[in-house]
């Protein structure tokens, strides 16, 4: 029989005695550490939940309709009746920018997460596997990577024109092999982690191995790459929009209330005033809460 | 006894298949035509030093790495005939124990995860309530606390992980248990129990081992049988004691003299082999060995001395190995 | 000149908050001998290096707080500004380290890094310099030494780029030679041309070495005298001879009976309790007591002095000086 005595001495149990009162935290106590622990991000995750709520329930919560004009109000400064005042055509900044907010995050929220799914499930394919796979989706990666996502999503909406969902589809394309650089680099380092030769060596599924142990270790810089890239993403659909092709007037996005308030920039300045403020405060959020997620994939944190 | 497995010119030359341009690199001959038997139930213990290709013999045995030539016959089952189904349930009878402690255990995973991976691979875990109860007497048996299966291995220090991992391979009831350096990178006073360990879980559940090792002491401890291998190929291979006692190939008897033993007084009569291990992507010709060697003629260049039968149970690959041993010659001169 | 080489004096390293030290190295003393070969064993969080590296001054202060005395050759180390350690390190003391890759300069060829070694230390002429890389390169049993200067450090193997940090840490002609684990990242066979070699040194210039290592038998192997470390403390210290044939300390007996031996088998080998505490942790009484057979209640109340066993044999153990006293 297997000699256990005397193994742990007395002193050691107790510690161990110790330790068992207080158990290891588990995920959502490390969640919780992680991300209400810190004003920042507790402030920043209260922003994006109020953003999302503004963007849902638009129609109810703007005083006005974003499109109606009216030429007895044009240039106002904020008053009583419109707190962000109104731009040239008398529309109501605020409820613009309330309306606005739906472009806006979609297009944030959307092309991210897209380009984080088809992006790491390329990059861990090239780098688990290697061999033909690899050297394919590193040339793709490669020719994608020479193209300025700016670039691309003008060329593209120019010929496909400035709809919706090509938007997204450009941006998704664009921000795709950024994420697939990023897995099949984490895969390769994963890749030769000693504990991934153990499961293999007992006999585990490639699937499996993949599942549970390749991708929750290349989780950590992918939820960074995205907080990063949904900042970009609001950015460049402002800048398309700004270009005219993105959301088309007068259907209002933060971009192109930021467009339109330029032309009229001497008359007044609040609506790029405003328009500015909440793209910042959203990619600054959402950057914030990047970081809070980070840490808590971190294995050695808490 | 049974045999259990059976490799027979086993080989792997690894090919430079980067994606990067430019040269290849030359491609490296790690193991080069190895054939040997493990009985059920027996220690082979594989020694050599760096570069010499044990680790990869070792996962050459599991299919970790798809060997270049050669096979490995499994409780009379081929393994590179077999289909991926099959090979895959033949991985149940083949289980391994790593060298880093740290780094085999997944960070993020609990104890309890960790060491019922392998039974849930095959389906064999059953219902949460008795997979706990199998890990906790898996924990039990290599010695740790039941209560601890709900931590991470960083709770752990490096032989508390050790015991772990060994749970982890013993959790199928393997028959067969490929152990790589499973103490190197402990401290001294700790290795001790985790060969006491491994050898009291090998007398109780009978399974075999390959215990691959550079340390001679523990391998001369452990072992029933010792192959020596030197640029990917067995010198010599034996009982213990026979190839202890009186090495029949001169690196068997350079390596032996330079362990150092913990035992003052033993200073002289060493043998210091000169110069260092050929590169394995530039094996020498004839004898990989010659060129360090002391006993080297010109037909040694010449020709690959082949691993025969010296003494019963005993092969050696040396030109002059079954003329006679090298201890008696060295004793004649 | 009299007195030994090298004389530390209740050295403590200690970390942390100054009402709550972790202290990795606690009271430690010794003195090492012109010609003398001293193993400094231990295993993790043992503070064996950290000694080692106090006497380099090498150990960063703050976060560390070092106490006690250090004396090489009389000087006291411990009491010299820092700006002074350079010229110490090298010229009277030379250093080999464990990974002698990460210690070498791989954009820098091998003659260029052992001249810069000797130019430190004194003026000299590029031929002259040229000379003495060669000289050196040949003392440490380099192969064509005058074809490998031109070499860069990741065309060595292991076991040539230690003789390219010996040949280094030789350069002054130092009087103490401070290895740490020189020979663990080494084959056996590689090993044994190591530690020839540093015998070697030691014969010729009469050095002392202070080697530090985890390995028993390289010290039964090369040690004059050996010095066992536990938890930051010395527990034992005995030449060779002694220790090895009649160990005062239980886990000095312990170490010794756990490891495997060539001529004798055992059924079962020895196996000491327990695992390994980290540095500095066990802050009252003797820090081996939780895993020792021979425990007594006083061990946790007192760290046991170091008792006599014979020349140059002291053992830090309450039970085993009884032994000795009865």
């Amino acid at each position: 029989m297997t000699d256990t005595s005397g193994l742990l001495d007395p002193e050691l149990d107790a510690m161990a005695e110790r330790e068992a009162i207080a158990p290891a935290p588990t995920m959502w106590q490390t969640v919780r550490h992680e991300v209400f622990h810190r004003p920042a991000t507790r402030i920043a995750l209260a922003v994006v939940v109020i953003f999302v709520l503004v963007a849902a329930f638009a129609p109810w919560i703007a005083p006005y309709d974003p499109l109606q004009q009216s030429f007895l109000a044009i240039n106002q400064t904020p008053n009583a009746a419109h707190w962000l005042g109104t731009d040239q055509f008398g529309r109501d900044v605020l409820s613009r920018l309330i309306h606005g907010s739906r472009n806006s995050l979609i297009f944030g929220l959307l092309s991210p997460v897209f380009a984080a799914v088809i992006g790491t499930t390329l990059g861990v394919s090239a780098g688990y596997f290697g061999g033909v796979v690899d050297r394919v989706v590193s040339r793709v990666i490669d020719m994608l990577m020479a193209f300025p996502e700016l670039l691309l999503a003008i060329l593209v909406a120019a010929a496909l024109g400035g709809s919706f969902w090509n938007i997204v589809i450009v941006l998704t394309v664009a921000f795709t092999p950024g994420f697939a650089r990023v897995a099949r680099a984490s895969t390769l380092a994963v890749k030769q982690e000693p504990y991934v030769e153990a499961a293999m060596a007992a006999g585990v599924r490639t699937p499996v191995i993949i599942a549970r142990h390749v991708v929750p270790n290349i989780l950590a810089p992918i939820v960074v790459l995205m907080t990063l890239w949904s900042a970009s993403s609001i950015r460049i659909e402002a800048t398309l929009s700004f270009l005219g092709i993105g959301t088309q007037p007068p259907n209002p996005s933060w971009g192109n209330i930021i467009r339109d308030g330029l032309n009229n920039m001497f008359a007044t300045q609040w609506p790029i005033l405003s328009g500015g403020l909440a793209i910042t405060v959203v990619v600054l959020s959402i950057s914030l809460i990047g970081d809070a997620v980070r840490d808590v994939l971190d294995p050695e944190a808490g | 006894m049974s045999v259990l497995i059976e490799v027979e010119g086993l080989g792997k030359t690894f090919h430079d298949t980067s994606a990067r341009l430019g040269p290849r690199r030359p491609p490296v001959r790690a193991v080069d035509g190895v054939s040997f038997q493990v009985m059920r139930g027996e220690v082979l213990a594989v020694v050599g030093e760096s570069g010499c290709g044990k680790s990869t013999l070792g996962r050459l045995l599991l299919h970790l790495i798809e060997p270049s030539e050669g096979r490995v016959v499994i409780d009379g089952q081929d393994m590179s005939t077999m289909g991926a189904a099959a090979r895959r349930q033949m991985r149940r009878q083949v289980q391994m124990v790593f060298q880093d402690p740290f780094g085999s255990l997944s960070p993020r995973r609990s104890i309890a995860d960790i060491v019922a991976e392998p039974l849930d691979a095959f389906g064999l875990s059953g219902s949460r309530r008795a997979r706990r109860e199998t890990v906790a007497d898996l924990l039990r048996m290599v010695g740790l606390p039941a209560a601890y299966m709900d931590r991470k291995p960083r709770q752990f220090s490096g032989g508390q992980r050790q015991r772990i991992g060994i749970a982890r391979a013993i959790s199928v009831d393997p028959s067969f248990i490929v152990a790589d350096e499973p103490v190197s990178a402990l401290d001294v006073s700790i290795q001790a129990q985790i060969i006491n360990l491994m050898q009291d879980l090998q007398r109780e559940k009978g399974f075999a081992y390959l215990f691959i090792a550079h340390d001679l002491a523990v391998v001369r401890h452990i072992a029933d049988r010792v192959a020596v291998m030197y640029l990917g190929r067995i010198v010599e291979i034996g009982g213990k004691d026979q190839v202890y006692g009186a090495p029949h190939h001169p690196y068997t008897e350079a390596l032996l003299s330079a362990a150092p033993e913990a035992r003052p007084g033993r200073r002289s009569g060493r043998i210091v082999l000169q110069g260092d291990v050929p590169s394995p992507s530039r094996v020498p010709s004839g004898c990989a060995f010659r060129t360090r060697c002391p006993l080297a003629t010109e037909l040694c260049a010449r020709e690959t001395p082949p691993l025969v039968e010296v003494e019963p149970g005993r092969l050696a690959a040396c030109h002059f190995a079954s003329a006679f041993p090298i201890t008696r010659r060295r004793n004649a001169a | 000149m009299g007195g030994p080489l090298l004389e530390v004096r209740d050295l403590t390293v200690a970390f942390g908050p100054r009402d709550m030290p972790l202290r990795v190295v606690d009271g430690v003393s010794f003195a090492l001998d012109r010609g003398e070969t001293v193993g400094l064993v231990g295993e993790s969080g043992s503070g064996k290096s950290m000694t080692a590296l106090s006497v380099m001054r090498l150990v960063p202060e703050p976060p560390a707080r070092i106490g006690g005395e250090i004396r090489l050759d009389g000087r006291d180390i411990l009491g010299l500004p820092l700006r002074e350690m350079p010229a110490i390190r090298g010229r009277d003391v030379g250093m080999i380290f464990q990974e002698p890759m990460s210690s070498l300069n791989p954009v820098m060829t091998i003659g260029d890094q052992i001249g810069e070694a000797i130019s430190l230390h004194g003026r000299m002429t590029p031929a002259a310099r040229r000379a003495r890389v060669i000289e050196l390169l040949t003392l440490v049993g380099m192969p064509d030494p005058e074809a490998r200067i031109r070499a860069y450090p990741d065309q060595f193997s292991g076991g040539m780029r230690q003789r390219v940090m010996a040949a280094i840490a030789m350069a002054c002609n130092p009087s103490l030679l401070i290895a740490d684990e020189p020979t663990t990242a080494l084959d056996v066979t590689i090993q044994a041309q190591v530690l020839e070699l540093m015998t070697d040194i030691r014969e010729r210039f009469n050095s002392a070495i202070l080697l530090i290592t985890h390995d028993l038998g390289v010290v039964a192997e090369i040690c004059d005298r050996v010095i066992v470390m536990y938890s930051g403390r010395i527990v034992e210290e005995a030449p060779v001879e002694a220790l090895f044939d009649a160990p005062r300390h239980p886990y000095t007996r312990g170490l010794l009976k756990s490891v495997p031996s060539f001529s004798e088998t055992r059924e079962r080998l020895y196996q000491i309790a327990g695992s390994v505490p980290p540095a500095g942790t066990i802050r009252e009484g003797c820090p081996f007591r939780a895993r020792c057979p021979l425990r007594m209640p006083r061990c946790a109340v007192e760290m046991p002095p170091m008792a006599a066993h014979g020349p140059g044999h002291r053992a830090a153990c309450w039970a085993t000086a009884e032994e000795a006293a009865a």
